[in-house]
């Protein structure tokens, strides 16, 4: 299976500037990311806020530069390629973002927004062939092909949410990256959407990379799962390896928090901040949150290390097990 | 039994929109006893909001308490003064809004903040507020209390603003707290550490929440009782373990079968059609049923009352006594 996206080693660090002659400060985001999106599979992206997801999916789509590493889509390095190469590469990539509230212009309605990427690569031209296409896109994402003459105000956001997929659609891409698609829709409405994403997955033998806080959303939808803290991929493992054995202490925590219908399984304060204080400036930045670590996690960060097949995880303590 | 501190009877409230009025609370009843905590679970637009900031009269100019009656402690709130309402909120009922670091003073201290409501309620001296403000911090956990009182907003985290929002709700021990979605703008892990801390916090004082939430698992988590609102009305209520157990409302059902579960992985998730309502859009019937794959004629002929079942009530016509 060939990778359809590539990250290796990638680093992302903001600047800023304190004063005009003043020395700057830097905000290191992303920090040796390691990753492949194999075809035809979903691969979620699971952290907390403020870790580094969404910073991911705009250098892979290029809206921000890695500092360092390379990013490969559709085996092109992203740091390398011309605009027009990028242009190519924009009919491969494609973005669903989280709120469909403000990803929509107010002032086109559904056949203007979803012309709109066809326009700029100079696609079904032909009135016919277009109009047909466009009624197609909207029946696959399970709406009436009435909708078209109607402007973003007058959709619900579970529905805008199904514009914004059918544009991302409109070229058909090779790869979809979406940004916590469901998080800002209704909880009834959410199940359509996740459905209607693994039918797409389904049917359109795309790659997904998923970004999402929520574990059950992401055990749903993805065949593989990573978990992001601080800017590192600290597990990486298939998804139902995640879930029946986690190994990383920070997935183990962020699992026993997600509060559960069934009322079980659910720690009040598993691996909250400032359990262990004192450990701040211990090499692995995990170690203030965790119960399980020792003398080793004061001197040595561990590097992600494939403790059985398929199954990364960067921790000192877990490997020694 | 206890007594109940809050007694809701017929709750509505209209909003009005380009002079068009626009029920949003629809006749909401419920009580509520010391020390209990009440789950009300719905979506956007079902009103969820509106009846927390009805309680505590804080409803925006075009929105109108149509009926209904609000009794705590037997007062009833809707027909107190200015002067007598102030010294209920945040004295007797206080609330903890869903997004922390916009609730608070970005230009004054938390110490500041903290201290302003003791000395609104209380008679004390600066010196004294200012202890009382001190051990309030370090009850929600926050250390270094002493310090941190003179920093402002911006310097805490997300949780850290939470808890100084929950240090503030129950700065006065009132007996009805309203957390209206405290946990929403918040981390997995850092949501649980703050519901752990008002749990404890609740059953120490005895205090009745009124928890809001559009998260159904968190209801299941936290609360003794469930009361699920959809467009305006009151679908189900029950006992936590019961309405998790054994929904009886099809809109229950469909919601808790619509969720993607952590312990198992399906192919395709039993989603509910279509969306939910928009305030205003009526239905003579039950406002599920455009959506419930149990309607039948008189469901969408007009709307069912709230029949009482073993303890439980439930708004659907298939729970119609025989």
């Amino acid at each position: 299976m060939t990778a359809r996206v590539e990250i290796k080693n990638l680093y992302k660090t903001y600047f800023r500037r304190k004063w005009l002659f003043g020395k700057g400060e830097s905000f290191p985001v992303l920090k040796d990311v390691t990753l492949s999106l194999p075809e035809n599979s979903v691969l979620g992206l699971v952290g907390e806020s403020g870790c580094g997801k969404t910073t991911l999916c705009k250098v892979l789509l290029g809206i921000e530069k890695p500092t360092s590493g390379t990013v490969l889509a559709d085996g092109k390095n992203t740091a390398e390629i011309s605009k027009t190469v990028w242009k190519s590469l924009r009919r491969v990539m494609q973005v669903v973002y989280q709120d469909p509230y403000s990803s929509l212009d107010p002032r086109m309605n559904v056949r203007q927004v979803l012309s709109e990427p066809l326009d700029i690569h100079g696609l079904k031209k032909d009135r016919a062939e277009r109009e047909t296409f466009l009624k197609g896109l909207l029946a696959s994402v399970g709406m009436s092909e009435t909708f078209l003459d109607r402007y973003p105000h007058e959709f619900s956001g579970g529905q805008r949410q199904r514009i914004c997929i059918a544009r991302a659609l409109a070229l058909e891409p090779k790869i979809l990256v979406a940004d916590e698609p469901v998080s800002a829709l209704d909880v009834s409405v959410q199940a359509q959407i996740l459905n209607l994403l693994k039918k797409i997955k389904r049917e359109r033998k795309i790659s997904m990379l998923f970004v999402t806080h929520d574990f059950a959303v992401a055990r749903f939808l993805c065949d593989e799962i990573a978990v992001m803290y601080k800017g590192r991929i600290v597990e990486r493992a298939p998804a139902e390896e995640i879930f029946t054995r986690p190994l990383h202490p920070y997935t183990r925590a962020l699992l026993a928090a997600v509060p559960r219908v069934d009322g079980t399984g659910f720690a009040f304060a598993a691996g909250t901040p400032g359990v262990e204080p004192g450990r701040e400036n211990w090499a692995c930045p995990f170690a203030p949150r965790c119960a399980a670590a020792t003398e080793d996690c004061r001197a040595h960060r561990f590097e992600l290390k494939e403790v059985s097949p398929r199954h990364w995880c960067a921790c000192g303590a877990i490997s020694a097990e | 039994m206890t007594a109940p501190v809050l007694t809701v009877r017929d709750l509505r409230v209209d909003f009005t929109v380009d002079k068009r009025t626009v029920p949003v609370l629809r006749g909401l009843s419920y009580t509520l006893e010391k020390g209990r905590i009440l789950a009300v679970v719905g979506e956007s637009g079902s009103g969820k909001t509106v009846h927390a900031l009805s309680l505590l009269r804080l409803l925006p100019p075009c929105a109108d308490i149509a009926g209904g009656e609000i009794v705590f402690n037997g007062q009833d709130l809707l027909s107190l003064s200015p002067s007598a309402l102030r010294d209920v909120r945040g004295n007797k009922i206080s609330m903890i809004f869903q997004d922390p670091s916009s609730s608070l003073n970005p230009v004054l201290t938390i110490g500041e903040q903290l201290e302003e409501t003791l000395r609104a309620h209380r008679k004390i001296s600066r010196e004294e507020a200012r202890r009382q403000a001190a051990h309030l911090l370090t009850s929600v956990g926050i250390a270094d209390a002493e310090k941190r009182l003179n920093e402002y907003p911006f310097q805490f985290s997300g949780g850290m603003c939470q808890r100084v929002m929950i240090a503030m709700a129950l700065a006065l021990s009132p007996d009805v707290l309203i957390a209206d979605e405290p946990t929403t703008a918040l981390d997995v892990t850092i949501q649980a550490q703050i519901l752990g801390l008002m749990k404890a916090l609740q059953q120490a004082a005895g205090t009745a929440v009124i928890f809001i939430t559009h998260n159904l698992a968190l209801a299941a988590q936290i609360a003794d009782d469930v009361l699920v609102l959809y467009a305006g009305l009151c679908m189900e209520k029950a006992p936590a373990k019961e309405l998790f157990s054994r929904p009886l409302h099809p809109y229950t059902q469909g919601l808790l079968n619509s969720l993607a579960s952590l312990s198992q992985t399906c192919e395709e998730l039993p989603a509910i059609a279509g969306n939910p309502p928009v305030p205003g859009e009526n239905l003579p019937g039950c406002p599920f049923a455009p959506r419930c794959n149990k309607a039948f004629d008189k469901c969408r002929a007009c709307l069912p009352p709230l029949f009482e079942k073993n303890g439980r009530q439930v708004r659907c016509w298939l729970e119609e006594p025989k």
